[in-house]
């Protein structure tokens, strides 16, 4: 039900709100929702200064596409939909009863390791990928404990886990005709047969000797599934590519750096400013031939506007990380492309942090939406980029409406809106075998790739952000296959506050923020937002909580048994009743973390609520499970793999 | 088996820690040590030898370059110049490769496992660097690694197989059975001798029998062969023995 609810009702839920806001602020104690001005030094004004009471949220006036407009029970990639919203039409869950979320069940996949993907939900079947080594499970949601239907086993290959920058992690998968299409560690993707579980296709997408991985979630749309490489520290040759969901078969792919027939820009390529205009510079803004090596891998999210028909992602930092060592813009790396869904032809590119000295890959999502600015309607993307500016991007040109900090950041002092180029602070520059403190954001950014949420009603974008800086010295390097082509040599540490972690809600016409939530702890975790004015998140420590969207009160926050940076989801069961899911698995890049006092066991645990813990799946009778076949033993908890 | 040779074309290496005409490695002078051959360390086994209680093997074989400064802080450049840093950090904490610094040491932590770790490469992705590196920048490796403090000296070998550390108290019915057990392998294995040749243990056998058949197992041959001992190789199993678990 995509339509009824696309446009800003802010101020709607003001009165309880209010009310629950500060019953939430008695109740917790451990956090305090409360309004912060964008990060120094900024270029704007920050907001004014209001605690968490529900007055006047100042939303953006936006207009959202569900497209492809999938029942809203079900959940079929990643983001939900393509303009990446993460945002459900559910709305049993409010911020009247959200109080009385309780376990309804939950599930161990056995992998200790970073757990990032959501679940997939449809035919009342629920679709997990686990972190390696890749294991897919179908659970099926008709019958009591949720018994697993198949479990698919692609065993990838050992070699991989070593090549893997962050912990060996996969963003997930994806529903397509049939088929749960997903990433492999070690460089294949693969499509199973979502009723039998069965290997359809394999496809080799690159060789991990090299150092390339596959983590991030397959995007489709229509036919097609685009993919792409992990490996920005590994000296790979970032690209994105597009098969056909039947046959595996890849159809194109077009390369992060190299000549213009290789990162496919043709004649219809217009990017918005000059400085990106010109030949093959995907070759000549860097030292000859260090383009093969230079990164740009691809490696989180995907969306796609079906009006413009052009697909967005962004390109991850350039190698090596030792910038003296490259002098240039090292196009197209931590770039935005729009690409044509079909050819893959490169319609616009806008590079965030040209000659990126401080790893501030451009891949974070870009969320799409119509947003009035200055009285005009615009369409845009929004996206947080590691650099800790939020952008507001023309999706038809590439022209940057907003760029305003959202997390503290001292590299820069500001966004030059008339050529899109960064006002770089020279003492932040990172100079060859000198240590280089306090720099802001650090290597992860001002958020990493965990994804945001927008909702319709508050015209806000909610997202899991940091507040850490590092000390930086960096190590020129050797190009060796195989082995890191990194040299950042760093020690993390929070930025003036002393948190770690933020969870916030930004106003993307006026590139402000609204409110938001200091955490001790990293928030590393994606967001959702639902239609009961509710957003959820995680914490690396454990907690998973319930906001209101309006004014940022926490309304509801439970332990779970391991760090949260997974993506929760929302879906109905067979009982018609809402469900919210979120997985329980620290790791991946929350680990610059782990040596925090209260830092959380590794863990492999799903965790599904529902309104008093109520489902089919338990009860007060002997209840048993029925299963269609048994778990995996994966990775070293196998028969003689330990 | 995890600890085949690797090392494809050595033949019979029996003389540890002798006569290897070192060559320069790395830019920095540095006294030329006696290195092991490649041989010699190809058969310090990543675990413990089947049929045998005990073995001096790992004991053997020293860091040519132990305790020379110059050694570990050529060491340390090359850790950093081939990206060793990238992986294990620059602290030798660990990151997408394993902590260098604590007591844990899945595949050995003395001077010669590591070497052989560094030579072989290990099967979650660490590169094996024996055909790109001489064994002089191996060995300084090992140095710099030794000086984060959690590797296993030579003398400890077996202490590391077995997971003790220093200061432990030991039972004393343990402390008797070890006493009572002989290294058995006091020098290399001979290559092209069959270990399904040998003899298995009986589990129940005494400790004076148990001590004999340990001289006698599994194709050894002992640098210096005890006295009285069978040489091996032809040496049926014993009829009824059983088999060991």
């Amino acid at each position: 039900m995509p339509d009824i609810r696309n446009t800003s009702t802010h101020g709607r839920f003001a009165t309880r709100a209010f009310v629950a806001a500060s019953a939430a602020l008695l109740a917790v104690g451990i956090v305090r929702a409360q309004t912060s001005g964008p990060a120094t030094p900024s270029p704007s004004a920050p907001p004014p200064a209001t605690s968490a009471n529900a007055t006047a949220v100042p939303g953006a006036q936006l207009k959202l596409n569900f497209a492809p407009n999938d029942p809203p029970g079900e959940w079929h990639s990643q983001a939900r939909d393509y303009a990446n919203t993460r945002y459900s039409p559910l709305d049993q869950v409010t911020s009247k009863n959200v109080s009385e979320l309780k376990v309804a069940w939950t599930f161990s996949d056995g992998t200790l390791h970073g757990h990032e993907a959501a679940p997939l939900v449809l035919d009342n079947t629920m679709y997990l990928v686990t972190p390696y080594p890749n294991i897919a499970y179908a659970l099926d949601l008709t019958k009591a404990g949720v018994p697993i239907k198949w479990t698919f086993e692609p065993k990838p290959t050992p070699l991989s886990t070593g090549k893997a920058c962050c912990d060996v992690v996969n963003r997930g998968g994806v529903y397509v005709n049939g088929k749960i299409i997903y990433n492999l560690l070690d460089d294949h993707t693969v499509a199973v047969d979502a009723k039998t579980g069965k290997e359809i296709w394999r496809t080799k997408m690159g060789n991990p000797e090299n150092g390339e991985t596959m983590t991030m979630a397959p995007f489709a749309v229509g036919n097609k599934v685009y993919v792409g490489n992990s490996g920005g520290e590994m000296g790979v040759w970032g690209y994105l590519a597009a098969l056909d969901a039947d046959t595996g078969k890849e159809l194109w792919r077009a390369y992060s750096t190299g000549t213009d027939e290789q990162v496919k820009i043709g004649s219809d390529f217009k990017p918005f400013y000059s400085w990106m205009k010109g030949k093959d510079l995907g070759k000549t803004s860097w030292p000859p031939g260090m383009w093969k090596h230079g990164g740009g891998a691809v490696w989180t999210w995907v969306s796609y506007d079906p009006d413009l028909k052009l697909i967005y992602y962004g390109t991850s930092n350039p190698g090596p990380r030792v910038p003296a060592q490259r002098p240039g813009y090292n196009l197209w790396t931590s770039t935005v492309f729009a690409r044509d869904a079909d050819t893959g032809m490169a319609r616009w590119a806008y590079q965030f942090t040209p000659h990126d000295e401080w790893d501030y890959d451009g891949v974070n999502e870009d969320v799409l939406m119509d947003v009035t600015i200055d009285g005009k309607v615009r369409k845009v993307l929004v996206h947080f980029d590691r650099n800790a500016y939020a952008y507001t991007i023309d999706r038809a040109t590439g022209e940057v409406l907003v760029a305003a900090p959202f997390a503290y950041l001292n590299w820069s002092k500001g966004i030059d809106l008339k050529t899109g180029m960064p006002i770089v602070n020279p003492a932040m520059e990172p100079k060859p075998n000198i240590k280089l403190q306090n720099v802001c954001p650090p290597d992860i950014g001002g958020k990493d790739w965990q994804p945001s949420a927008v909702s319709p009603q508050t015209g806000l974008v909610y997202a899991g952000i940091f507040n850490i800086c590092m000390d930086v010295t960096d190590h020129p390097q050797s190009y060796i296959a195989g082995t890191p082509y990194d040299g950042m040599e760093m020690q993390r540490s929070p930025a003036p506050g002393g948190n770690w972690g933020e969870f916030m809600a930004w106003n993307p016409a006026t590139g402000k923020k609204v409110w938001s939530i200091k955490e001790h702890f990293m928030t590393m975790s994606g967001s959702l937002a639902t239609a009961g004015d509710l957003v959820f998140y995680g914490t690396a420590d454990g907690w998973f909580r319930a906001v209101n969207a309006h004014t940022g009160a926490v309304l509801w926050s439970y332990k779970l048994g391991s760090g949260v940076i997974g993506q929760p989801m929302t879906y109905l069961g067979p009982d018609k009743k809402q469900y919210i899911a979120v997985y329980s698995g620290i790791g991946g890049a929350a680990m610059v973390s782990s040596k925090m006092k209260g830092f959380p066991a590794r863990g492999s645990t799903l965790y599904v609520f529902s309104i008093n813990g109520e489902s089919p799946h338990s009860g007060t009778t002997q209840l048993t499970t029925e299963g269609g076949a048994a778990a995996a033993e994966p990775d070293a908890t196998a028969s003689g793999r330990h | 088996m995890e600890h085949r040779l690797v090392y494809g074309g050595i033949a019979a290496a029996a003389i540890a820690l002798a006569g290897c005409h070192p060559s320069e490695g790395g830019s920095t002078a540095v006294k030329p040590p006696g290195l092991p051959s490649e041989g010699t360390i190809s058969q310090v086994p990543l675990s413990d030898f089947a049929g045998i209680a005990m073995s001096t093997l790992g004991s053997d074989i020293a860091n040519p370059y132990e305790g020379q400064p110059q050694a570990a802080e050529d060491g340390k450049r090359l850790f950093v110049q081939l990206n060793c840093a990238g992986c294990h950090l620059y602290s030798g904490k660990g990151s997408m490769g394993p902590d260098l610094t604590d007591d844990f040491w899945r595949y050995g932590g003395t001077p010669a496992n590591i070497y052989k770790s560094i030579y072989e490469g290990r099967s979650r992705g660490m590169p094996a660097w024996g055909r790109a590196l001489p064994p002089e920048d191996i060995w300084k490796l090992v140095t710099y690694i030794e000086t984060f403090g959690g590797t296993v000296p030579p003398n400890r070998y077996q202490a590391g197989l077995q997971g003790d550390r220093p200061n432990e108290q030991v039972a004393p019915e343990v402390a008797r059975a070890l006493a009572e057990e002989t290294p058995a392998v006091t020098g290399p294995i001979v290559p092209g001798v069959p270990r399904s040749a040998a003899p298995m243990q009986a589990s129940d056998t005494n400790a004076a029998e148990q001590k004999a058949r340990n001289e006698t197992t599994n194709g050894a041959t002992p640098a210096t062969p005890p006295v009285g001992a069978d040489y091996p190789s032809s040496q049926p199993a014993s009829p009824g023995a059983p088999s060991k678990p």
